[in-house]
């Protein structure tokens, strides 16, 4: 430590260090997904669209992968798209099963994982859809 | 130089019925545990295992085997194994299970491990033999086992693998 000079005030105390370690660990992942079918016209409602993701995750991973807690949040009837949760460790499981799931119904259909995050709040809005004058 | 690692798993068939011995045949038991993988884990973990899935070793007397898979995807194996229910040969089902007995890294660190345990199994038997025959023949057979290690170590030669075992 350096002495100051008699005359001058002390220094201010600093405030004790702290050290915040941020991991990224969050507990739930989110997607917004939507369901795009060709020929459209096809109605699925909130329970059917939630028995085919979980059909798609049976046929890629099993028993063990349809056991998955996985929740939908929104669902919206005709748009066909959806806010899927799901616990972080199955988090590359259910993703890879809604990509490679190619039909309902004998028809061909096909997932689009728009926006995923481990934030529910940053799934509010879409940067890639902002219209910029 | 790398190679590829592998685990082996040592698993025993259990069956109440003693005709399902005839029945363990390496296409059986190969059928039963991709059957059993396909449902736990699906085409994924079907896929993982099949890379490198083999039947290394099958003793229809004792019941038996030993698998063969990466050591990447053992895990997917090794739990689906339980899953087991039945055998099937000649459009024969027969009841059974796995019991897995050893999770190792090479094939000699489970012959070493299934040599003790069936020693163990030896001295179990003898406590539980009741004729003066059953006894002095278990025993002879005991000897032989503390032999053929002895021949085995002798065997043995300087070439050393790495052997990660894990037991269960």
């Amino acid at each position: 430590m350096a002495e100051g000079g008699a005359g001058e005030p002390p220094p201010p105390p600093r405030a004790p260090l702290e050290r915040l370690v941020l991991k990224n660990a969050a507990e739930h992942h989110y997607l917004r997904v939507s369901l795009e079918f060709p020929d459209g016209g096809v109605r699925l409602n909130a329970a059917h669209f939630k028995q085919l993701v979980v059909s798609a995750l049976k046929e890629l991973h099993g028993e063990v992968g349809a056991a998955l807690p996985v929740d939908v949040l929104t669902y919206d009837e005709k748009t066909l798209s959806a806010i899927l949760r799901v616990s972080s460790s199955g988090f590359v499981k259910l993703w890879s099963a809604l990509t490679l799931l190619g039909s309902y119904q004998n028809r061909k259909c096909a997932f689009r994982v728009v926006q995923t995050s481990p934030f529910l709040l940053a799934l509010s809005g879409n940067s890639r859809e902002l219209v910029l004058d | 130089m790398v190679r590829f690692k592998h685990r082996y798993l040592l698993c025993e068939v259990v069956a109440e019925d003693p005709r399902c011995r005839h029945c363990i045949d390496e296409r059986a038991v190969t059928t039963a545990a991709k059957g059993a993988l396909a449902r736990a884990h699906g085409d994924y973990g079907l896929a993982c295992c099949s890379i490198a899935f083999t039947v290394k070793y099958l003793n229809a007397y004792t019941g038996v085997v030993l698998l063969r898979c990466r050591k990447d995807f053992y895990r997917l194996l090794w739990s689906a194994l339980p899953l087991v229910t039945h055998l099937e040969s000649r459009g024969q089902r027969h009841p059974c299970f796995f019991h897995t007995l050893h999770v190792g890294g090479t094939i000699r660190s489970c012959q070493k491990f299934l040599i003790q345990y069936n020693r163990r199994q030896l001295v179990m038997l003898l406590n539980s033999c009741t004729n003066k025959e059953e006894r002095e023949s278990i025993q002879q057979s005991l000897l032989g086992c503390f032999l053929q290690e002895a021949e085995e170590e002798q065997f043995q030669s300087g070439e050393e693998e790495d052997d990660c075992a894990e037991t269960d």
